[in-house]
């Protein structure tokens, strides 16, 4: 967190690049572009099936349905995406996540006035300040994810990707909770997330 | 500015998608009060997003995609108007479940200082409700057989560990007890979510306990 460190980085992520998944969304947000949907469908497709896969928990039907179920809400939501807020993959991960939540309660027919959206909202309008920061994050967590060692890495794709809890991921890794705790705060200490409490 | 917030295991379970839906919406309306911890949610959201460009693809055939562009057309791209920024009102997600505002609740008298409102989530396994504690009232003195969080929305109230304002998160392990008073200036509203019923501790109040059925749902 030295000044230095981040003054280098500055004057890249100060105004987004335009990169070509945020260019896709702002194509279809513009004019409804068919083809960029298509290039942003070959590319994103494949990883929120695997996404949905990722636990095991879904059958290869049920995570097709969470493809298009995903790929649509992103065609019919591209005008609420903002380069300056988030990378187009960050948007699309929460969309991912949340419909993978909303799947999970209808697989086990739970009855609920609220949708994953409502809880846990694809981004929150803040400071333009914040949003450079919240850029400025984006990038060095990518960064910082390369060196993590396995073991933290292995945990934080069981809790992220796989949706397991810390006290499932305990149990499959046959390790005791705590130590599953302390291993994701270790992990995100290392991504230089900043803790409250 | 909230003192008290949700520590980093909920945060990160709630942004996995992974809390219980009664507690990541008690988050949620925390999130509307602190700036801090939207700060690290956003992050987690980034460690999230990373994973995700890393994970394993999986083949995702060409009919597939012809499926989906077929529905395009009925499902046209929407419009959206700007997302209010968070503030100190009430909690959008509180609101929804409210359907109103604290005063169109059916509000159930528990004693004199105390009404409860029960706020349906569709959660099976924890209780969700509004408190409403009158000025200078007092909740008996409980434990609880579960976990319980707190979330102050109005004024404010001190146990012997402290005082908390709107917006404070806290969380109660099974077992430990205390006895909530509301600040004397103002009446106090706070959210509490329990996954198993309080249970009263002194004599006075211990045939509440029949009473106290936890109302998950």
């Amino acid at each position: 967190m030295s000044p230095s460190g981040s003054d280098r980085q500055d004057s890249s992520i100060a105004t987004p690049r335009g990169d070509e998944w945020s260019d896709c969304l702002l194509a279809i947000a513009r004019s409804a572009d068919r083809a960029a949907f298509t290039r942003l469908f070959r590319h994103f497709a494949p990883l929120i099936k695997g996404f949905a896969l990722a636990g095991s928990r879904l059958s290869a039907n049920h995570a097709d349905e969470l493809v298009q179920e995903v790929m649509i809400k992103v065609w019919q939501k591209a005008a609420a995406f903002d380069p300056n807020k988030a990378a187009a993959s960050t948007w699309i991960y929460t969309i991912a996540r949340n419909c993978r939540t909303d799947l999970f309660r209808r697989l086990q027919k739970f009855d609920t006035p609220l949708a994953a959206e409502d809880v846990a909202p694809d981004g929150a309008d803040e400071e333009p300040f914040e949003q450079i920061q919240s850029r400025r994050n984006g990038q060095r967590v990518r960064e910082l994810m390369a060196g993590l060692p396995v073991d933290q890495a292995q945990i934080l794709a069981k809790v992220y990707m796989e949706g397991k809890s810390h006290a499932e991921a305990a149990a499959e890794l046959d390790l005791p909770l705590g130590t599953v705790k302390s291993r994701v705060r270790l992990a995100l200490q290392k991504l230089q997330i900043q803790m409250t409490a | 500015m909230p003192h008290y917030h949700p520590d980093i295991d909920f945060l990160t379970a709630h942004v996995a998608g992974t809390l219980p839906l009664a507690q990541s919406a008690c988050v949620a309306a925390h999130l509307n009060y602190c700036h801090e911890c939207r700060r690290t949610v956003s992050g987690l959201q980034e460690v999230g997003a990373a994973l995700f460009e890393r994970v394993a693809p999986e083949v995702v055939s060409e009919q597939l995609l012809d499926m989906t562009l077929a529905r395009l057309d009925e499902e046209p791209p929407l419009h959206f108007a700007r997302q209010q920024a968070a503030g100190e009102k009430t909690p959008a997600i509180l609101q929804r479940l409210m359907n109103g505002d604290f005063a169109d609740l059916v509000w159930k008298k528990v004693t004199r200082k105390l009404a409860i409102s029960y706020l349906r989530t569709g959660d099976p396994g924890h209780e969700f409700a509004l408190y409403h504690i009158r000025a200078g009232g007092r909740i008996p003195l409980h434990d609880h057989c579960g976990d319980e969080i707190t979330l102050v929305l109005q004024g404010g109230f001190s146990d012997a560990d402290g005082d908390y304002h709107a917006g404070d998160f806290l969380f109660r392990r099974s077992g430990e007890e205390h006895a909530p008073t509301a600040l004397q200036s103002e009446d106090c509203i706070c959210l509490g979510v329990l996954d198993a019923p309080l249970r009263f501790r002194g004599w006075a109040h211990r045939w509440m306990n029949p009473f106290v059925q936890l109302r998950p749902g």
